[in-house]
């Protein structure tokens, strides 16, 4: 993503806050939508198009859980482990996507084809829906069982690329 | 007791009214007008305080007392702000106000920016709301389009406009100086109190902070009247509530009540559908997982805050989850430390550490690798956490811990003896 396309993202926005750093998250957001995460390339780019430095974009980037830093899969696939999930089989759910996709239980990771990012969610407010699953910044979806998950995931395999990655 | 839907004038309506021709065929942006026409800001603070509304994001304090606190000779620009980052475990009301009742929350959160005189509101909405968010993004535009937003709402002087601004995943930035901090551009670390918000909050400005609930509740407040309200529910606790049930209950979802008319028992055996057969209720955490869990004896408590606070727990954010004989109250708790342990900030270190340290020792109770003085050392951990940090996550953390020692001492000594096998979990029903 370029400084350009990010100031033209921006500019819209900017009247609305008194303060332009509000606007390094909405930067950091659209950035990653280029590719899923960001390199060292995009947040230099949202400092030059912000106008702050790019050590302090980069401390707001490492704060937030969805704003990744690090590659990521094609499509990240967020389940919720918290209480009510839980209680429902969020933990069969999760070990079971960890193991279809080869990635340790204890800290999920990224499939070894680079399509499918499995990682651990704190409650996304879908307990009614419980065991649920989100994938990148979706509609979250459930209830979910270890079954319904795996089929989830080889339906992602096979769907094209998605054009921006909102996550 | 049945339900009241006030706050889901969409569950009232019976279809979502996610367009303004459906909000206002159902009762709706009858308030702003007459506000704007009839009443100046200090008249409908005053109706505020006189509904005896409390703030339904979890602390319960006084809505109308807040929006008084905000000075009234301040020269600086003054905001409202919804707090829209619902993330307590168990939680799941706001979402269902965005995506099904959006208008209702921007009326409410107009006529707080006219009551304390705001130039705009901001929605601070969890960046795993993207879907909700969009919602309300269009719901934005169409009452900009239609004159609802914008300068001079209703041939007044009143200028007005609200800003959706999505989080990006942080439990902390539903503290309201956390929350302020992020919607500033910066890590989301809570504040030093004081000043608070009310005096120096966004941008340093004068600052109202709401729940979506709260804001929601508005409209009715306006368009019925304070009377109307304070007279629904308890002296100390008016008005209604939404619960979230979630867990071990045949029927999982929201359910708008009257505080103080409906028991506990009501809420999980008449409005969530019960448990399964041949269960019975092993602990309930009342108010999201931030507070202390009840137990079988406590069922016929009222729900409103303060007969939950005699019963030794909070009315707190209403997410209710509730769990059976089948589950295992020291691995639940354990899950819960973990949350706590993985959303602190990191700012205090008696946060930061001490929820690493409780999750460590918790897991070493479920894997029955515990020492003999374990349980000992997690007991005396409470008192270096709680009381000593900045915001209330880590008290959030404490209180649920300290109780379910307290209640369930039995599940506590066998599972230092023998550790917790994973409970069978409930899983849907297929239809």
């Amino acid at each position: 993503m370029t400084a350009d396309q990010i100031r033209e993202y921006l500019e819209p926005r900017r009247h609305e806050f008194a303060d332009p750093r509000s606007l390094v998250l909405p930067a950091l957001k659209f950035a990653q939508t280029g590719r899923g995460y960001l390199t060292r390339e995009d947040m230099e780019a949202v400092a030059e198009a912000t106008g702050y430095s790019a050590s302090y974009v980069e401390s707001v980037a490492t704060f937030y859980d969805r704003v990744y830093t690090e590659p990521v899969g094609t499509r990240v696939v967020s389940v919720c482990v918290s209480m009510s999930c839980q209680l429902r089989g969020a933990d069969q759910v999760w070990e079971a996507l960890c193991d279809k996709e080869g990635v340790d239980h204890h800290h999920g990771g990224t499939s070894a084809d680079g399509r499918i990012t499995v990682q651990e969610a704190q409650c996304l407010g879908y307990c009614d829906r419980a065991a649920c699953i989100q994938v990148d910044a979706e509609e979250t979806q459930g209830p979910h069982t270890p079954d319904s998950a795996r089929a989830l995931v080889d339906e992602l395999r096979a769907a094209p690329d998605p054009d921006e990655y909102w996550r | 007791m049945p339900l009241l839907n006030s706050v889901y004038r969409q569950r009232e309506a019976g279809k979502p009214l996610v367009t303004l021709d459906d909000y206002r065929a159902a009762g709706g942006y009858q308030a702003l007008p007459k506000v704007l026409a009839e009443m100046d800001p200090d008249d409908l603070q005053y109706e505020f305080m006189r509904s005896g509304l409390r703030g339904r994001g979890g602390a319960g304090f006084p809505m109308g007392k807040k929006a008084s606190f905000l000075p009234k000779d301040s020269q600086r620009p003054k905001y409202v702000v919804c707090n829209a980052d619902e993330s307590e475990p168990g939680t799941f009301k706001d979402r269902e106000i965005m995506e099904f009742n959006p208008f209702q929350l921007l009326e409410g959160i107009t006529l707080a920016g006219y009551a304390i005189g705001a130039v705009r509101g901001y929605i601070y909405i969890r960046g795993e709301y993207e879907h909700q968010a969009r919602v309300l993004d269009r719901a934005v535009a169409e009452a900009r389009a239609a004159g609802l937003l914008g300068t001079g709402l209703f041939k007044s002087t009143f200028d007005f406009d609200i800003t959706v601004y999505r989080g990006a995943g942080a439990y902390i930035c539903g503290e309201e100086t956390a929350l302020l901090e992020s919607l500033e551009g910066k890590r989301g670390q809570p504040r030093l109190k004081p000043p608070f918000p009310a005096v120096a909050g966004l941008y340093h400005s004068p600052t109202l902070i709401n729940n979506v609930e709260t804001l929601a509740a508005l409209p009715p407040i306006v368009e019925k009247g304070a009377d109307w309200y304070a007279g629904l529910g308890t002296e100390k606790s008016p008005g209604t509530k939404i619960f979230c049930v979630s867990g071990h209950v045949m029927r999982p979802g929201n359910y708008e009540i009257v505080l103080g008319e409906t028991t506990l028992r009501e809420l999980i055996f008449v409005h969530a559908g019960g448990l399964r057969p041949g269960r019975r209720v092993k602990a309930v955490w009342v108010g999201g997982s931030s507070v202390p869990p009840l137990g079988e004896q406590h069922l016929d408590t009222p729900l409103d805050y303060e007969a939950l606070a005699a019963a030794g727990t909070m009315l707190g954010s209403g997410g209710c989850i509730v769990m059976d004989d089948s589950g295992s109250v020291v691995r639940t708790t354990l899950r819960l430390v973990t949350f706590y342990r993985h959303e602190s900030c990191g700012k205090c270190s008696p946060c930061r550490e001490g929820t690493s340290w409780m999750e460590k020792l918790l897991q070493r109770i479920v894997d029955g690798q515990a020492g003999p003085d374990d349980l000992e050392m997690l007991k005396a951990l409470f008192g270096r956490i709680s009381g000593r940090t900045l915001c209330p996550l880590a008290e959030g953390a404490v209180g649920p811990v300290r109780t379910a020692l307290e209640l369930f001492p039995d599940d506590w000594a066998d599972a230092l003896e023998n550790g917790v096998p994973v409970p069978e979990p409930m899983l849907p029903v297929s239809s």
